[in-house]
């Protein structure tokens, strides 16, 4: 019962060379869009804990940190504000004000 | 001695020396077959016809045997009656009939659980049920891919009650052979598992997968009380059975919007699997990415480089860099970018509706880095606030422009000419001028019609002083906001500025507040981690 292929994701949307946001649909036909990704079946049954992340969790505890700390970031956010929808912004409120004045 | 005879024969040793697997190898219900099983069927279309001979023939040949020891085993009438049901179903399968075929392998499973449920022997079909269920998942999960063939199942069947898919039947059929692996006594809830108990998450992961391939995933709770009512830890299972357990686990509590439980089963999962399982992982971090973003947790860019990661980020960075910059131009983009395939994924709804604090949380933060200025020494007791109708202003500004409305330029002084605002300057006449009170001008086709969730607040619903105080109270309530409202002087005044900032104090990272179940690794209902 168990599959060996193991299609790679890219096949049903994207590759990373045209990695434009549209290409995820674009490439589907419509009748794969409305179907659930099927989870297949593992090829095998058990595989040792050494062969995967979970397994460095255990060491990291010790200094505070688990296996899947790196990969996510939680201080994120954007005190830029050169960018072009600021600036947009920091416009439309000089308007605003200024209209409110006279 | 025909076929028959000699089959019986050989099945009736296994029992009696209680061989579970060499059982399962020969009560084979699909092809690819040996000869042998051609064979016995052309002898069974011969010479049993009739179902009750081959009653008489299965009862003689399997006889309970009386003295049986503590290391042996026999027939039992709900095996007899099995061994019946598999004979009939060799005489009259036909594999290029996929729906009697299905009909016929679900008599042959609900049998096949019957004799399982014997108390004493029934444990030694534990493999052979397994088998079976496979077979009939498998079948079903095709014909649920062939509504032609299905769609005269529908118009004979209708009856009363609400029309079940082939799916959905065969979900409720495994889910019995589920519950009598849950309920087996041979071993404690807290001990490795033994007998049928070594078979609870498989049946539950092949329910799991029918449902699902059903849309019917509210169907699931039962399975989860159950599990956690019942089930031995999940730890006690081989790898393979909890990475699927737990990726449907985790999908169940995505779509009931716990997102915290979900996060942890997605990530167990994820980190469980190794990194040869690339569709795998790529199929587990597709719900485990929008997860960790409603929680205000965004990809690293160690993540981003991995291989199953490549065709996830152009769909998702886009919302976190929504979230990021409080853009809802962004948020917007990102949605109609993908909507389609996250529609179909059941992640387009939590998107676009629970991401929202978090932009307005952003979107806020940027009014103010843009509105605020510092108290010199002279009023530094004078407390942080945001002025509410500053935020009122940059919201109606976005929802203008979500509108279509048209931005002047920044960073130009507005009256330098400039093709775009000649262009304008042409649309405003004939809109009669430009609006003294804001730097956007209409579209020329007029203001976009947008969908209800389109809008900031409601399609093309204006966004009033109210709605400004009603979203940052609702954020100061979720804690996404760290202040209070000044109604009077309507304002947002925040609460240790002094200590932190302003800005750090009134804008605390979302993940402190929304990710503290998966950090402090809480109970998730349905995955048993102890006893």
């Amino acid at each position: 019962m168990a599959s060996t292929s193991t299609p790679k994701p890219d096949e049903k949307s994207s590759t990373p060379a045209d990695s434009k946001p549209e290409q995820a649909q674009n490439t589907k036909t419509a009748g794969a869009l409305e179907e659930d990704d099927e989870f297949e079946d593992f090829p095998v049954e058990d595989w040792p804990a050494e062969e995967t992340e979970a397994a460095n969790q255990q060491g990291n505890n010790a200094s505070g940190g688990t296996a899947a700390d790196h990969l996510w970031e939680e201080s994120w956010d954007d005190d830029d504000t050169s960018d072009d929808f600021s600036a947009q912004l920091r416009e439309e409120l000089k308007k605003v004000d200024a209209a409110k004045r006279r | 001695m025909s076929l028959i005879t000699q089959f019986l024969s050989e099945i009736r040793k296994f029992l009696k020396n209680r061989k579970g697997n060499e059982l399962r190898a020969w009560l084979l219900v699909e092809p690819p077959l040996p000869d042998q099983y051609h064979k016995l069927a052309d002898e069974l279309k011969k010479g049993y016809r009739n179902s009750a001979s081959l009653t008489k023939l299965v009862e003689n040949s399997l006889p309970e045997d009386d003295n049986v020891s503590e290391d042996e085993g026999t027939a039992w009438p709900g095996f007899v009656s099995f061994m019946k049901d598999y004979f009939e179903y060799w005489r009259d399968v036909d594999f290029d009939d996929l729906l009697g075929a299905h009909q016929l392998l679900t008599g042959l499973t609900n049998s096949c659980t019957t004799a399982l449920n014997n108390p004493t022997y029934g444990s030694i079909m534990l493999q052979t049920s397994i088998s079976l269920c496979a077979s009939l998942s498998k079948l079903s999960m095709t014909l649920n891919k062939r509504p032609d063939l299905t769609r005269n199942l529908q118009t004979v069947d209708a009856g009363e009650e609400e029309q079940k898919s082939i799916v959905e039947t065969t979900a409720e059929i495994i889910q019995k052979v589920f519950t009598a692996c849950l309920t087996d006594r041979s071993s404690q809830r807290h001990e490795q598992p033994k007998g049928k108990k070594t078979g609870v998450y498989i049946f539950a992961n092949v329910t799991l997968k029918l449902l699902f391939a059903a849309r019917k995933t509210h169907l699931a709770k039962q399975l989860f009380t159950n599990i956690t009512a019942k089930a031995p830890p999940l730890s006690f299972y081989p790898a393979a059975q909890r990475v699927t357990f737990l990726y449907y686990l985790g999908r169940f509590h995505f779509i009931n919007n716990h997102f915290c439980r979900a996060a942890q089963c997605l990530q167990e999962a994820y980190l469980e699997t190794p990194r040869r399982f690339e569709s795998h992982r790529w199929l587990v971090l597709t719900y485990l990415i929008p997860c960790n973003l409603l929680l205000g947790r965004i990809p690293s860019p160690q993540l981003l480089q991995r291989p199953e990661a490549q065709s996830l980020a152009p769909i998702y960075m886009p919302f976190a860099e929504a979230m990021r910059t409080g853009n809802f131009l962004r948020l917007q983009a990102a949605l109609d970018a993908n909507e389609k395939w996250l529609f179909s994924r059941g992640i387009f709804l939590a998107l676009l509706y629970r991401l929202r604090p978090l932009v307005w949380r952003a979107f806020s933060r940027r009014t103010f880095l843009l509105t605020y200025i510092a108290p010199t020494e002279a009023d530094s007791r004078k407390a942080a606030t945001l002025e509410l109708s500053h935020l009122l202003t940059t919201a109606t500004f976005v929802q203008k422009r979500l509108e279509g409305y048209l931005p002047a330029h920044p960073g130009r002084k507005p009256r330098q000419p400039h093709i775009n605002s000649m262009f304008l300057k042409a649309v405003s006449n004939r809109t009669a001028g430009l609006d003294e009170h804001s730097t956007l001008a209409p579209p020329p086709g007029g203001p976009k019609i947008l969908r209800p969730n389109e809008g900031l607040i409601w399609g093309n619903m204006p966004v009033t002083e109210d709605h400004i105080e009603n979203f940052v109270a609702s954020l100061v309530a979720q804690g996404l906001l760290h202040g209070f409202i000044a109604h009077t002087q309507g304002r947002f005044a925040i609460i240790g500025a002094k200590q932190k900032g302003a800005v750090a104090a009134g804008w605390p990272p979302p993940a402190e507040i929304l990710a503290t179940g998966l950090k402090e690794g809480e109970d998730v209902p349905g995955w048993v981690k102890r006893v």
